[in-house]
């Protein structure tokens, strides 16, 4: 069996000296260059905190003193649970490996391989997918709807979210109210704002921009989310070459002291606020200036970045499973694979964007989300390992198999077993030729379109109560009936 | 540059032979991936330094500007890296460039527009909450302004948009928008 949060870190892309390097070098960025934060609150509250702050410049300088006392009270492990169903909890931190749908993308490459403006109805539609597939262990809200008024984004991408899927959900937030209108939703969903902090099943993204630089909508979201207590990533992306170092040490630095830049902001705001160091380390492609996703810097990059969290004891939100091809072929096959490998097997434990999505972020594909369950399965397969017990050694089967019959196929070793030691693909081809022609010769994207639909057709998720659907409609009238 | 000047060389001839048709050969080797992108950008540097040592010898009409584009990111949206590469580009392939920043509120474009009196406006947006300010920009620019031309780009910008909220024209790259820029000149 796969689950989510098995635990590995066999892949060490850094030494310990080397962690010890970029420690060094974040804090004196943090220290000498500083942050940029533009929001005057937040620099009133850096000061009164012991900061040093340039309101001229509004730049914000923290001391090393100051970082490793907010990395302190940062918790170590941070719980997103399921919705009504704790069977579906991850237990962020340590060496626990979970993978996970990312967003948000503009466009669908639909069942029809026409592409097209995403909506509210994708936004359903792929949670109630990522519901039935096993290996997407949390919900990422993916994609942007199109059709909801401007005012009306978040809530509606909350709500259809949260009423498609009980798998933990996260996603951006794109309007100032957008963080309050949410919470009191996802309360009325729990019974009361305190069994939602108590069990949050719903958590949000706030960017930081590279180079070191926060703008005041996002670092508002930041502190509303940190005092209601709700789950915080603080996503920061460094494009290696355009807004970092060209050199993958240089972008792990600066990624490194933006990442903590984000652990201190909520910890001033309420000590013990749950954070998850946040990373989303890419590179740029030099000679068309487009943002890459899919370089295997990225996957480098990303697999360092967990060992980064692992040595502050903090969870961590990375990036992995990721494509700049633009529909599902070798080249995102290829990609993603590798992408989630790297840093699943140096333990990182929120891998987003490693389900559904293409083209750099930017697209995403229903028959893409069960071709990546399938990578994510192999990818946690290889974080599980080798079992080393003595029923797996299995050195009595072979003394009593290997010189009586040599056929291992019928032994009940083989039978209890089988199940359970090997990942079992929903959609890769794995008969012979001719059994594959008389199907229809069919490649993984075609077999993958037939998969979405039969679960769209079939899978029913547990949708919220009819009662508590209709005081969300009263209170939130812009939400989209799908 | 000095010694090209010292040795007799008019000094049209210099920038016209020497710079922008260093810079025309530089633009199509970026467009094909032949050359990076900070190659490019540090061969225009090299031909901003190159303009600075005989701009003291140039007089009106030695260099023909190709028109005069003001450029910014819109409101709500701090992203500048690839505005300022489109603003380089335009620079060093002959145009004259008024660079607003980022951040820039529909009002502020068209102060700009007001006080430069550009032939081009270039529009950035990296975010898909600020295409909406990019709508917003055209439409007011468009019924406050006659005869200016507007470019946009930026990640989530594509060509079906641009023509919806009415822009001129949309480039995919900074190669692109000279290109663009050139064409809406013509």
């Amino acid at each position: 069996m796969l689950t989510g949060g098995m635990e590995t870190d066999v892949l060490k892309v850094l030494k310990e000296e080397d962690i010890r390097k970029i420690h060094n070098s974040s804090m004196r960025v943090l220290a000498d260059v500083g942050v940029h934060v533009d929001e005057p609150e937040a620099l009133a509250l850096c000061e009164e905190k012991g900061a040093r702050v340039d309101h001229q410049t509004q730049r914000v300088y923290f001391s090393e003193d100051m970082v490793m006392r907010a990395v302190e009270t940062a918790p170590s492990t941070v719980v997103l649970y399921g919705r009504n169903d704790d069977s579906r909890n991850i237990v962020l931190g340590g060496k626990r490996v979970y993978l996970g749908t990312g967003g948000t993308a503009l466009n669908i490459l639909d069942l029809d391989r026409k592409r097209r403006p995403t909506t509210a109805a994708d936004i359903a539609r792929t949670a109630q997918l990522v519901d039935a597939l096993d290996n997407v262990h949390f919900f990422v809200i993916p994609c942007h709807p199109h059709d909801a008024a401007e005012d009306d984004v978040d809530v509606n991408r909350f709500f259809h979210a949260m009423n498609n899927t009980t798998k933990p959900i996260m996603g951006g937030i794109f309007t100032e109210n957008g963080v309050d209108r949410v919470i009191n939703m996802a309360a009325v969903v729990a019974g009361g704002m305190e069994k939602l902090v108590e069990k949050p099943f719903i958590s949000f993204i706030s960017s930081i921009l590279s180079p070191l630089k926060m703008d005041g909508l996002r670092t508002r979201i930041l502190f509303k989310s940190a005092r209601a207590g709700i789950p915080l990533a603080t996503s920061v992306a460094p494009l290696a070459g355009a807004t970092s170092p060209v050199t993958l040490a240089g972008t792990l630095v600066q990624m490194n002291a933006e990442a903590l830049t984000g652990v201190v902001l909520t910890q001033l705001v309420r000590p013990g606020a749950p954070v998850l160091y946040s990373a989303c380390p890419t590179i740029m492609d030099m000679s068309t200036m487009s943002f890459l996703f899919g370089s295997v810097e990225s996957g480098i990059m990303n697999a360092a970045a967990a060992q980064l969290a692992q040595f502050y004891r903090l969870p961590i939100y990375s990036t992995g499973g990721i494509s700049d091809s633009k529909q599902p072929d070798q080249q995102a096959g290829f990609e993603k694979a590798i992408t989630a490998l790297m840093p699943a097997l140096a333990g990182a434990n929120f891998i987003h964007e490693a389900a559904g999505q293409l083209d750099s972020g930017m697209t995403i594909s229903y028959a893409q989300y069960v071709i990546d369950n399938d990578i994510n399965g192999y990818v946690m397969r290889a974080v599980r390992g080798v079992e080393m017990d003595e029923d797996a050694l299995a050195e009595e089967v072979i003394t009593r198999v290997a010189p009586a019959t040599g056929n291992y196929l019928a032994h009940k070793h083989t039978v209890k077993r089988v199940r359970t030691e090997f990942y079992y693909p929903r959609v890769a081809t794995r008969t012979n030729y001719e059994t594959w022609e008389k199907a229809g010769g069919k490649d993984i994207w075609a077999k993958a379109e037939e998969e979405a639909r039969r679960i769209l057709e079939n899978h029913l998720p547990q949708r919220l109560p009819e009662d508590v659907v209709a005081r969300i409609m009263r209170i939130e009238p812009g939400i989209i009936a799908v | 540059m000095r010694e090209a000047y010292e040795s007799g060389i008019d000094v049209s001839v210099i920038v016209q032979d020497g710079l922008i048709e260093a810079m025309n050969i530089i633009g199509p080797k970026m467009a094909s991936g032949e050359m990076f992108v900070p190659e490019v950008l540090l061969s225009a540097e090299t031909m901003r330094a190159g303009l600075e040592v005989v701009k003291p010898y140039l007089s009106a009409g030695d260099v023909s500007t190709l028109g005069k584009v003001v450029i910014g990111t819109v409101e709500g949206d701090l992203h500048d890296i690839g505005k300022n590469m489109v603003a380089m580009m335009l620079e060093s392939s002959g145009f004259e460039v008024v660079n607003l920043g980022t951040d820039i509120t529909p009002e502020d474009f068209l102060k700009a527009v007001e006080e430069n009196k550009p032939d081009i406006v270039g529009l950035s947006a990296l975010l898909t909450t600020t295409m909406q300010a990019m709508r917003k920009t055209v439409t007011l620019l468009k019924e406050k302004t006659s005869n200016v031309k507007i470019m946009v780009g930026g990640a989530p910008v594509n060509d079906a948009f641009a023509r919806e909220i009415g822009a001129d024209g949309y480039a995919p790259d900074a190669a692109g928008a000279v290109q663009l820029a050139k064409q809406l000149m013509a």
